[in-house]
């Protein structure tokens, strides 16, 4: 008897739609000059389009690159060759456009979790003196309200509110680190191995999470990870990056598997397989248990 | 049971016991030396007994400066005005207001490593000539500030400022520095820019620190303050101390160094109690 289809639950699939790319990454190389030595190349000739909507996973070894092309993405870094687009047009510093969840220093230590999520929407509409006047008074009660409610989304309680990170568990910083970028609306949502330094069974939730969330705001999202599994289960299409010659030629992308919406076990346990088997072909892959184990 | 055992728990009177000791042993060899000196020589002033010192202490809380011409007849007055006109508080008073001054002008210190540590530009125009001042001996300055300030209250503040504001100015770059990257790019992607990071991100985050470092710092301040003092000065703390000297006056003396460290030690607790009040997420103040 056949094995049931398992829904992958990735229902938009915005590639298939004709129209122009979000993000568009074209024949990108980056090196880092040291006086004395010759420059270390980390990415060499990288070309990538990706559509509003996607979920895409950037998956491969450590030093591969994989947060440097997120740096790219973020205008947090320039190419040496070559240009990243959003939009058609290429940035210069990061900005609210793309919201941005790092594995570590996600949160201001030296906020609460209500202030620290409404401080995108303070500092865009208040600015610096603005609290003074009563008609920004009631629109800080706003934003307030509106944090409250993407906390509880969050699976976190109100009283967590008025507490300070270093109060809370890496799990629950990561949920209002995210609460803090979705706040803002972003077009793009970049996460930088967000979920790595979480136990399997709070790193399976967190996955849960930002899957759901993704489904309910149709924001791009960008997602690294070690793990191949990790990547297959919550993207609608996996890049890996990897050498394939020499260590000084930098890294280029090796597999850009697009992932289908809907498949059996076997299916999914394939794709696996698969980005595993070309990005870390001696192993060395991230195991099922420390990632976490999603539901599928 | 041996003392230097790393896994050792004291119980809270042993600590008490032992944090009190060489203190109470310091009291005890002075009155001890004191007493057997007063016996040889009962006028000998270099280590006066309690009594001398505690009359000595009153009287320079309760009467003026003997060079205090304008205080001078005040011995009618009320007590709280026969304070006010004392030596010990009219020498506060001239030195606190020196330590408070100096103190509000190292706060630009802060803003100029701030704007340091968060702007290439600006870093790379300061960084090298505060290095450089750094290396200078303040107190080798002296002279020149007096020839180039006058020897009133400029040239004391500006040696404070000279000594310590490069250290202030490394110390607040070197924190700005030290801020997570993740941290600033937060703040751009969350729709604030260049200032905004400056002084709602970083500033706050850093301020904490920086409060720890001018506590650290304090004692240096207050050498300076003190050298000033010495050297060119009408009044204050250690000009009276610098004038006593010349008099043997060793009863003062040694109750204005104590005054002195106490005054210090408040200072010092109320930075931390104000640290710990205003930022109470800091960890480590």
């Amino acid at each position: 008897m056949a094995a049931a289809p398992t829904v992958l639950d990735n229902q938009i699939d915005p590639a298939s739609l004709n129209v122009p790319a979000l993000i568009r990454i074209q024949d990108v190389l980056v090196e880092y000059g040291q006086p004395g030595k010759p420059p270390k190349r980390i990415l060499n000739g990288v070309s990538l389009d990706i559509q509003a909507g996607e979920f895409i996973s950037i998956v491969g070894q450590t030093g591969c690159g994989k947060s440097t092309l997120l740096r790219l993405v973020l205008a947090e870094e320039m190419p040496t060759r070559g240009q990243v687009l959003i939009e058609g047009a290429p940035r210069r510093q990061p900005d609210r456009h793309c919201g941005y969840v790092p594995q570590k220093y996600s949160l201001f230590p030296d906020r609460t979790v209500l202030e620290n999520i409404t401080f995108g929407l303070e500092v865009t509409e208040i600015g610096f003196f603005g609290g003074l006047s009563p008609r920004r008074r009631l629109r800080r009660k706003q934003f307030r309200s509106e944090a409250i409610s993407f906390l509880l989304r969050m699976g976190l309680r109100e009283s967590d509110a008025s507490k300070y990170p270093h109060q809370l568990s890496g799990g629950m910083q990561q949920r209002v680190a995210i609460a803090q970028a979705l706040i803002m609306r972003p077009r793009i949502l970049l996460m930088d191995e967000a979920f790595s330094a979480l136990d399997p069974g709070t790193r399976a939730g967190m996955q849960r999470l930002i899957k759901d969330l993704w489904r309910e705001t149709g924001t791009t999202v960008l997602f690294v990870t070690h793990n191949p599994r990790e990547a297959v289960i919550l993207a609608t299409r996996v890049i890996a990056l990897g050498r394939t010659g020499a260590d000084e030629d930098g890294a280029n992308i090796v597999l850009n598997l697009p992932v289908p919406t809907s498949g059996n076990d076997d299916t999914i346990a394939g794709l696996i397989q698969r980005v595993e088997q070309t990005t870390f072909p001696g192993g060395g892959a991230e195991s099922d248990e420390q990632a976490g184990a999603p539901e599928a | 049971m041996s003392v230097f055992q790393i896994h050792a728990h004291p119980s809270r009177t042993t600590v008490w016991i032992l944090s009190w000791f060489l203190f109470a042993t310091g009291v005890i060899c002075y009155f001890w030396v004191s007493s057997n000196r007063h016996r040889d020589n009962p006028d000998d002033r270099v280590m006066p007994t309690l009594r001398q010192m505690s009359q000595a202490f009153v009287d320079s809380t309760l009467k003026p400066a003997e060079d205090d011409e304008v205080a001078a007849n005040a011995s009618e007055q009320s007590f709280a005005r026969r304070v006010r006109n004392s030596m010990l508080w009219k020498d506060t008073v001239a030195t606190g207001r020196r330590f408070l001054i100096s103190m509000a002008l190292l706060f630009p210190a802060v803003l100029l490593g701030l704007h340091m540590g968060m702007f290439p530009h600006v870093g790379a125009f300061f960084l090298r000539f505060v290095l450089f001042f750094d290396k200078i001996v303040a107190l080798s300055l002296l002279p020149i500030l007096f020839i180039a300030f006058g020897i009133d209250e400029l040239a004391k503040v500006m040696l404070i400022v000279v000594g310590v504001a490069p250290t202030i100015i490394l110390d607040a770059f070197n924190l700005t520095r030290g801020v997570p990257k993740e941290q600033i790019v937060k703040g751009f992607t969350l729709g604030a820019g260049d200032f905004s990071i400056t002084y709602r991100v970083v500033l706050k985050q850093i301020w904490p620190r920086v409060l720890n470092s001018i506590r650290l710092n304090l004692k240096s301040v207050m050498l300076f303050l003190f050298a000033g003092e010495m050297i060119a000065s009408t009044d204050g703390l250690a000009y009276r101390i610098a004038l006593l000297r010349r008099h043997m006056g060793m009863d003062t003396i040694i109750p204005y160094v104590l005054w002195v460290a106490l005054l210090l030690f408040l200072v010092d607790f109320g930075m931390r109690t104000l640290n710990r009040t205003l930022h109470p997420w800091f960890q480590e103040a």
